[in-house]
This record gives C-alpha cells, structure tokens and sequence, in this order.
C-alpha cells in the first residue's frame, strides 16, 4: 500500500498556502529614547525620517531617558500610550555597547511582553555618526518558517516605500539538513539518494511557493513593491549577513515571538544581537 | 467463444471420486485461505502458490496431468479435408487418415483438427496460465504507472477538486463520478489509490474529517460499480468478458447504463446516510473556496511535454482497446498486446531508468493470477469443475437457453455476489467461465452478466470482496478512522443490497 502514501504526498506537496494580505494599520508610533528631551527629540525626528512611508497622519509620541527608571515603569508607559508601534533603540539606560551580547534588559522584556510591534533603530550615538539607514526601500522579512505567515508579510510589505524591494527571504539551515541525512543515510528502510535530493527540494519549495503567492497576494492587493524571492539553504546567520550587506538592506522584519517559551525565537535572537547597525522591525 | 486456457475436454473417467474428493478440499482450503488473508498475515500470491505447488504435486503423483509434447507453429484445418499424415489437437498428436470437422453443433467446443508443427518442451504449468489475461493486467499496470508519473491524474483530480469549490455535496459528487470513470479507464485499486488519497487531503484541508469515513466507503462501493464499465475496468470482466467472446464496446454498451443509474443511487444514499450537506453560508462558501483555491494543478507535472503526451497516450489507448477487435493486424494480437505495447511506448520517456517502473510492478497481483489459472487448471483434470458444474446444471434450469431463464439469471448473480463476498472474486470469476465454457453455455446468454454483475458487486458486501474496497479500508484505518469488518458490513448492506437488486433487474430486463 505504499502507493497510497505516494498520492498522499502528491496531493499534500499540491495543496498550497496561499497569502492572504493583511491590511495594517501604524497611526500612532512611541518613541522611546534613553537620552534627554533634546537627544529624544533628535532620536524622534531621525526616527520619522527613516519612517516616512508610514505618511504624515501618524501621532508621534516621545518618552524621554527621565521618565521611566526601571522596565515596570517603560511597560507602564508603553500600555498607558497604547501605541500601533513602539520606536527606540537597544541598550537603554546601559553602558553595555562594549559587550554587545543582547539588546539590554529593556529591550529584552519589551518585545516579549508588548503585544505592540518594537522597531529598535541603531543606537542613537552611531545614528549621529552618518547611518546611512535615511529610509525603507529595501525592507527584507526573515523568518525560520515563512509560509502561511501572513502577518509578517504583510508587515514586510506595508513598511517598503512605494516601489521600494521587498526582500522575502527563507535561509533553511544546512547544518540541520545534513544532521538529517546523516541519520537517514543510517537506516536501511529510507532510499538516501532520495531523501539527499528530495528533502531540500522539498524543504526550499514549499516557502519559495508562499513567497510567489505573497508576490500575487500584494499585486492583487494593489501594493506597489518589487517582490525578490530568497530561499536558499545556508547558515542563518551567515547567509543573513551577506544578503543584508550586499544589497545594501535598510530595514529587517523579523518575528521574535515563541509560544514555546519566554525567551525571544531561536532565529531572531541571534539576528538582533549580530546585526546591531540595521533597523529591526520586530514582531 | 474463447476456450479457457487448457481447457479440458477430454475424458474424465479414469480420475478416481476419492482424487476428485481431495482436490475439491483442496479448492474449499484455497477458497477459506483467500477468506482469511488478513488473518493469515500472507500474500495472495504466496497462499495460491502454495496451493499450486501441492496440487502439481498430487495431481502429477495421481497421474492425472496431460504430459504430453505442446505442438507449436501448427495450422488448423477449416473445412472437411481428407489429410493424410499426422494431427495434433490440444492434448494429443496422432496419426489419422479421416474427414476432420471444425466444432460441433453446440459451438462449444474448437475441436479444429492441426496439421505440421513442432514439438516443443514446456512445462505442464505453462499452457495452464491464460497469457492473455496475464499481459492485459502487466500491460495495463505498467501503461497507468508510467503515465501517472506524467501528472495527469493528479492534474485531473486537482481540478475536479477546485471545481467543487470545497462544497462537501458538490466534492462527493464530483468524487464519485471521478472513481467510476477512473475505475473504468485505469483499475478499480488504482481509482481507489488516486482518489482515496485526494479526499483524505483535501477534507483535512477543508477541516471537514468528520466525513471523511463517509467519503471513503463510498468511493470503496463505487468503485466496483466503476470496475463494470468496461471490459478492462476488473479482472473479472476480462477473464469472464474474454471467455465469452464480448468485445470491448459490446461490453460498455450493455454496462453503462446500469453504471450511470447505479452510481446516481449510490451517492444519493451515500449523502443521505452520512448526512453530507451543501454549505449554507456564503461565508462558509468563500472559506472553503480559498482552501481548495491552494492546490496547484501544475505541482506533480514535471514536464508539460510529456504531460501532454501522457494524455494523448491515453486517449490513443482507450480508443486503440475499444477498437481492437475490429482493428487489422491488432485484433489478431488481441487487447494484451495493445496493452504491454501501450506500456513499452510509454516507457520511452523513462529510457534509462525503466527498471524502477519493473520494480514497481504489482507481482503479487500477477503471481496470484498465475497460480491461481494452475490452480484451476488442476481442478478441471481432477474432475472438481465437473463436479461444481454438475452441481450448478442441477440448480439451474438450463444453460444453454437462449434467453437464458429468469431465475437461473438471478440464482447465478444473488450466489456469484454472495460468494465473492467472503472470498476474493478473481477465483470466482475464473472458476464460473471455465464452467460455463465447459457446459456450453451460449455467448449470448444473459448467464456470462450475471456472473460479471455478481463477480463485481458481491465486492460491495464485505470489505474482503474486492480489492478496492480493501484499499478503502486501508485508508481510513491510515487515518486512524474506526471500521471493523462487522460495521462495513452493516454500513454497506443498504447499499450493496439495493446494487444487486437493481442489477438483477437490469439483466433480467436488457441482458438476458
């Protein structure tokens, strides 16, 4: 009855997630800044600068480094404001830039327990230096699972200027495949060349398939972005940077939530800690 | 009328009752461990080979197996001649000086008289198994494995599927139709494969699995309404169809309107028992209408250019079967040539890797086949066949009339159906040919039908009666659905039960 299993599969490899565009909705941004009013002020208006594709309707709303002093109070803050989106920029209220292992406690708790999507910009000091970060036109979604993730997507899509790259971008980890196969190649019952060919096809198509689908989903929704389609197998963190390097990335999309547990998802965190001069939109 | 391979018409006298007594428990053994092959943890192949091994044995060791030398490259004689040499029939070459006529008033037996030839060593087992039968079953199998790799069932299938818009009534209705027409064309087990498989997908997709065991038992049931379409559709068709002389479009002709009727009732019954319902919201509509909107026709098809040559294969195929008997040159080489040609064509696309396609093959299927034409083959020279043949003229009114008695119709399909019911159909069907053939039932006769309708349906009462409906219980035991042998039986019966009604029906008016 193995031919049953065979058509199974056919039909199941056939049924495809299809993109389903969500409209999102960023009318009132918090900007918090651990600087004083003045540096707050600037940090803001660097802020929407790099945001104008949110439009001139959006109500920008700053926190400054004196009114909060501890993370109750910033989540305080935070739900007081009830903002679409909460601006701001990792290591607040630290001395931590020269041991750069996490985003700061702040930053840490903030996006695991705001509901509300962070974009955590660079820190305001290399800002000042020349970040050459000035807008959204190339806005790459990373994600360890792509498909059937409207949300990000549509997130992704929202956040790229008006004919801007949206870079939709699925890194399958080669050294997992490989552990898998070395373990296949161990039992008798599964066909190694097979699996050795099959498994990464499969694995690559099934998020390349959503990413076309999220390219039709946007044409149809009337969103004006170029759709550039990235799955490839490689090393997550590795491959992220080069991509991110080479095509001169301004903004990264990333999920950071993990119903599984309170630290921030496996992929995100690793990314947000390498990767400290690119703006990060977490959700 | 085709003779049943090694067929044995010569006399049986000299076979002693207590032989024919054993290899008639030997039959009863066969027919019980057919019976209980689940239980058995064995294979068909290997059970019936079994049985033919210890029946060559004991029949070669009771002496009465035909040893004789097989005559090849020989020509009959048509007309009275007056020949002067030597003569070979199927059993016995001799010596004569004598008018020879071809068959007897009866038509029941070709008792052409052959001239020349060769000898030939082969081995007694050899002449016993229907080679004809064999290459339509090997030809047909290798044709839909190879063409199904081109995506075209899959394409079709997925259509079929977005076209219903995920409506459960709509999608039960297009999917029955789908498994009689794909029982029709391909077989009734790869029609179950195909679209059993489908609606395990697609109702898990449509977060409607509650209706899946519906689905599936009724697909099960349709398919061996399917398998009547035509003369291809089931093994029993070919065996008893080639036995009497029916031709392809002979056999569709007379089948289909039953299949039409049968099926429209079938999923009638089906929707109503398992209460499968049309949505009512147009929410629920939209909803369902996105979810069959993801599937991709175009993702099993590798290559358009062999997609398109798979179908146009195909279609050359169904018409190339149905013409067959009146096509020059193919009708002298007969639908198992048609098929293994179809099958070695298709090939082509797969030139150097066509050994995974001979992997791939259903040998248990084909070795079942073959032992069981030993198997049969014995019984007939012990005297078994005579002996059940005996026992049905004396059951039945008449076997030679023309239309064939009403109740003699009746008997011999209600019993076919009820026997295939608890044992597999195949034996059934071979055994009931060779025994009609035998007792000279004419190829006219309403008799043959009965068997086909019997053989068919009497699938549709157990789960063991076909091998399709075994592929449907397969399935849904894969989806962890609870049916025991005792609850198909009682979720089939309605449907069985009124099949065969409407069958009996359908023969007494039209085919007798």
């Amino acid at each position: 009855m193995t031919e049953i299993d065979q058509f199974e599969s056919v039909f199941k490899s056939a049924g495809k997630t299809l993109f389903q565009h969500e409209e999102v909705s960023i009318e009132k941004v918090l900007v918090v800044c651990d600087g004083d009013q003045a540096a707050t002020e600037n940090f803001a208006a660097s802020c929407q600068t790099f945001l104008a594709v949110l439009g001139k309707q959006v109500q920008w709303l700053v926190v400054a480094g004196s009114q909060f002093n501890g993370i109750d109070q910033l989540l305080q803050l935070v739900e007081q404001h009830s903002p679409d989106l909460v601006c701001t920029h990792r290591y607040l209220h630290m001395k931590a830039r020269e041991y750069p292992f996490s985003l700061g406690s702040y930053l840490d708790v903030l996006t695991q327990v705001s509901t509300n999507p962070v974009l955590v910009m660079p820190h305001p000091e290399r800002i000042s230096e020349g970040s050459s970060h000035q807008n959204t036109n190339r806005v790459m979604a990373i994600t360890s699972h792509f498909t059937g993730d409207y949300h990000l997507a549509s997130c992704a899509a929202h956040l790229t200027q008006s004919g801007g790259e949206l870079w939709l971008t699925h890194v399958e980890d080669q050294a997992t495949l490989d552990q898998y196969l070395t373990i296949i190649s161990k039992i008798p019952e599964i066909d190694t060349d097979t699996a050795r060919k099959a498994l990464p096809e499969q694995l690559l198509k099934e998020p390349h398939d959503y990413i076309e689908s999220c390219r039709e989903g946007l044409r149809e929704a009337g969103v004006e972005v170029e759709v550039i389609n990235v799955v490839v197998l490689g090393h997550h963190l590795r491959d992220y940077k080069t991509l991110i390097v080479d095509h001169e990335i301004d903004l990264l999309v990333l999920n950071t939530k993990d119903e599984g547990q309170l630290a921030m998802h496996g992929v995100a965190y690793s990314l947000t800690v390498e990767l400290r001069d690119i703006p990060m939109f977490l959700l | 009328m085709t003779n049943f391979p090694g067929s044995l018409f010569a006399s049986l006298d000299h076979v002693p009752a207590g032989v024919t007594i054993l290899f008639g428990c030997l039959l009863v053994g066969l027919v019980l461990c057919l019976a209980l092959e689940e239980k058995l943890h064995a294979k068909k192949s290997l059970i019936v080979g079994m049985f033919a091994i210890v029946c060559l044995l004991l029949a070669t060791g009771f002496g009465i197996l035909p040893y004789q030398p097989v005559i090849v490259g020989s020509h009959s004689l048509v007309e009275h001649s007056s020949v002067d040499g030597e003569y070979h029939d199927d059993e016995h070459a001799v010596n004569f000086h004598a008018d020879a006529t071809v068959g007897d008033e009866a038509g029941r037996h070709d008792s052409s008289v052959h001239v020349e030839g060769h000898e030939i060593s082969m081995p007694v087992y050899i002449p016993a198994i229907d080679w004809g039968v064999i290459a339509i079953i090997l030809g047909s199998s290798l044709f839909v494995d190879v063409t199904s790799k081109s995506g075209l069932f899959t394409w079709i299938a997925i259509k079929v599927t977005k076209r219903s818009g995920g409506d459960p009534l709509v999608l039960l209705w297009f999917y029955g139709a789908m498994t009689v027409i794909f029982s029709a064309v391909l077989n009734n087990v790869t029609a179950m494969i195909i679209v059993g498989s489908l609606t395990a997908v697609s109702l898990e997709r449509l977060n409607r699995k509650q209706l899946l065991l519906g689905f599936l038992l009724i697909e099960g049931l349709l398919t061996n309404i399917g398998g009547l379409l035509t003369l291809i559709s089931s093994v029993p068709n070919i065996i008893v169809g080639t036995a009497a002389g029916i031709s392809f479009m002979t056999f569709f002709v007379k089948a289909a309107p039953y299949v039409v009727v049968s099926t429209i009732v079938t999923l009638w019954m089906g929707a109503k028992i398992f209460r499968i319902q049309r949505l009512s919201t147009d929410e629920q509509k939209q909803e369902a209408a996105q979810l069959v909107a993801g599937f991709d026709e175009k993702d099993g098809i590798e290559s358009w250019s062999f997609f398109w040559f798979g179908a146009i294969m195909l279609c050359l195929f169904i018409i190339t079967i149905a013409t067959t008997s009146v096509l020059p040159i193919v009708s002298d080489l007969q639908i198992g040539f048609v098929a293994l040609a179809f099958g070695c064509i298709m090939l082509l696309r797969f030139k150097s890797e066509v050994d995974n396609f001979y992997k791939a093959i259903d040998w248990d299927l084909l070795g079942f086949f073959m032992a069981l034409f030993i198997v049969i083959y014995v019984m007939e020279h012990a005297g078994v066949l005579n002996v059940i043949g005996s026992g049905i003229e004396s059951v039945l009114t008449d076997l030679k009339a023309t239309p064939a008695h009403a109740t003699d119709s009746s008997i011999l399909l209600v019993g076919a159906a009820l026997f295939s019911s608890v044992t597999d159909n195949i034996p059934l069907a071979a055994m009931l040919a060779n025994i009609l053939s035998s007792l000279g039932t004419p190829t006219d006769s309403g008799l043959w039908w009965s068997i086909i309708f019997g053989a068919n349906l009497g699938g549709n009462i157990t789960p063991i009666g076909s091998a399709s409906t075994l592929v449907a219980v397969t399935i849904i035991h894969k989806h962890k659905l609870h049916l025991t042998f005792g609850t198909f039986v009682k979720m089939a019966a309605p449907y069985a039960a009124v099949q065969i009604l409407m069958a009996t029906i359908y023969v007494l008016l039209f085919l007798r």
